[in-house]
């Protein structure tokens, strides 16, 4: 699997759990609002999800991530993500 | 990593038991010394609020990591009645006498060293320095990056504190080391941690849970279901739901989704709207399509999604769903409940009995709010969080969750071959 699907999956997963919503990850579009009527993800960058991710992909990621940065949707993760793991490999 | 176990294991051996007086000073120390340090707190804690508005963190989460007078207050309290509920918590239990005339009792323990692992809210650093030591145990707190600042401050106070008190300095740790691979080693000690208290984001209790193990009081988000059955007061109904979630809409024992017997799902509805109409803040009703009729113009609904089912709304908002009874009412909990606190408002006693039955969580409340799935309410004492396993600890973290025990055989000479031979 190349690095794009298999990140899209795994960031996918996380924004579903850290939503406390119950649905398939592989329902949630791509350009699915982080913030909106379905996703509430709010702790974006914070331990749990940095370990999650970093275990799912065995990639490290520095702690600024997601620092600085404007995520609107799914997609805007998944965009950054892909690029350190492209990097780490 | 070595190091910080290796004190930890020290700190264990020289504590003195559960119930010894210094546990006493200690909690009037770490009151005196954050009350005294409070303005270093407060200075080291604007640097992290500065460094996560810099790192683009939005202004709800920057409220999570940010200090005020308020949460002293709140500390000092609750260390207060920490020491209230000392004595009668590591109280030596009475005991009962065994068939061979041995009289059997139990005895109060630690559970040891507990590992703390949070993220953005520095309270949790003083609860946990507080409530695990109180009865014995050693700390070691883990704290989220975004609060570096203000533990590596909120460390220099619990230090002293434990110095006041004569208590072994390596009682709480607070570890301050960003690197998360020591997160991953610590939570692969199993042979010098005891316990494991995640508190935090669903992903952080998740990875907890399943990376590590360490026993894990997990104290995951409530996922919580209020059914109202047709034999039920509908005014009292749509008061309890509103006071379930509205005194506190984010907190893990609040109300998200009303399930109602459909034969009453419509009055209730507008029974909800009522009750709400006068309320000083908005709010939010997030109503099944199926109840849309009952629906007034200009009320403030929203339409309750089928994604809705399980999802905890941290906002100042409730839905409802129309069910068909009782059996629909306990499956969709089975199916999208976290087991932490459920809820039942019925005047028929023996709808209330098959509720009790069918529905298994932390907490059941019959005919009130879920808010009072509580502690300090429920007349425990003072909590560390609520837990939703299912061994030893369940529903309140209270003192007496922090404790083990040993049992006691006072066997007065008696000996096995004795008593097999005379039986």
């Amino acid at each position: 699997m190349t690095d794009r699907p298999r990140v899209n999956e795994a960031v996918k997963r996380l924004v579903v759990r850290e939503s406390r919503v119950s649905v398939d990850p592989g329902t949630i579009d791509d350009l699915e609002p982080l913030n909106g009527d379905l996703l509430r993800v709010n702790s974006l960058g914070f331990l749990g999800m940095l370990v999650r991710l970093e275990d799912e992909l065995d990639v490290t990621l520095p702690d600024d991530i997601f620092a600085g940065r404007a995520f609107t949707t799914v997609a805007d993760l998944v965009d950054v993500v892909v690029d350190l793991v492209r990097e780490e490999s | 990593m070595d190091k910080i176990l290796d004190d930890a294991t020290r700190a264990r051996a020289e504590l003195p038991p559960p119930g010894d007086e210094r546990y006493d000073r200690y909690c009037e120390a770490l009151a005196d010394e954050l009350s005294s340090g409070w303005a270093d707190v407060l200075a080291a804690n604007a640097t992290d609020v500065a460094q996560g508005t810099r790192a683009g963190l939005g202004p709800e989460l920057v409220d999570r990591l940010a200090l005020g007078k308020r949460h002293l207050d709140a500390l000092v309290d609750l260390i207060a009645r920490t020491r209230v509920a000392l004595p009668t918590v590591t109280a030596p239990t009475v005991g009962h006498r065994a068939g061979n005339g041995a009289t059997v009792r139990r005895l109060p323990k630690p559970l040891g060293v507990v590992l703390m692992i949070f993220e953005a809210r520095p309270t949790v650093t003083v609860e946990g320095a507080l409530l695990p030591v109180a009865v014995g145990n050693v700390a070691i707190l883990r704290g989220g990056t975004e609060i570096a600042a203000t533990n590596q401050a909120l460390a220099v106070v619990i230090g002293r504190a434990l110095k006041d008190a004569q208590l072994p300095t390596g009682t709480v740790q607070v570890v301050t080391d960003p690197d998360r691979r020591l997160v991953r080693a610590l939570l692969k000690r199993h042979d010098k941690i005891d316990g494991l208290i995640p508190r935090g984001s669903p992903s952080l209790i998740d990875y907890c849970l399943t990376s590590s193990t360490i026993p894990v009081i997990a104290s995951g988000g409530g996922v919580n279901h209020l059914y109202v059955d047709r034999s039920a007061d509908l005014e009292l109904a749509a008061r309890i739901a509103l006071d379930s979630k509205l005194g506190e809409p984010t907190a893990c024992n609040t109300l998200e989704l009303v399930l109602a017997h459909e034969d009453v799902a419509e009055e209730l509805t507008r029974a909800l709207l009522r009750a709400g109409a006068g309320l000083a803040e908005p709010w939010l009703l997030r109503v099944d399509p199926r109840l849309a009729a009952a629906v007034p113009p200009g009320a403030p609904v929203a339409e309750l999604a089928a994604a809705d089912n399980g999802r905890e709304f941290l906002e100042r908002a409730v839905g409802i769903r129309p069910v068909a009874g009782l059996d629909e009412a306990v499956a969709h909990i089975r199916r999208f409940g976290s087991q932490h606190t459920e809820g039942v408002v019925a005047a028929d006693p023996a709808s209330v009995e098959a509720f009790l039955a069918g529905v298994d969580a932390a907490t059941l409340v019959v005919n009130g709010s879920l808010r009072l799935h509580d502690g300090p309410t429920m007349g425990l004492g003072p909590e560390l969080s609520i837990a939703t396993g299912r061994l030893h600890v369940r529903g309140p973290v209270s003192l007496s969750a922090l404790l083990t025990w040993s049992w006691v055989v006072d066997a007065g000479g008696r000996l096995r071959g004795e008593t097999e031979a005379a039986t």
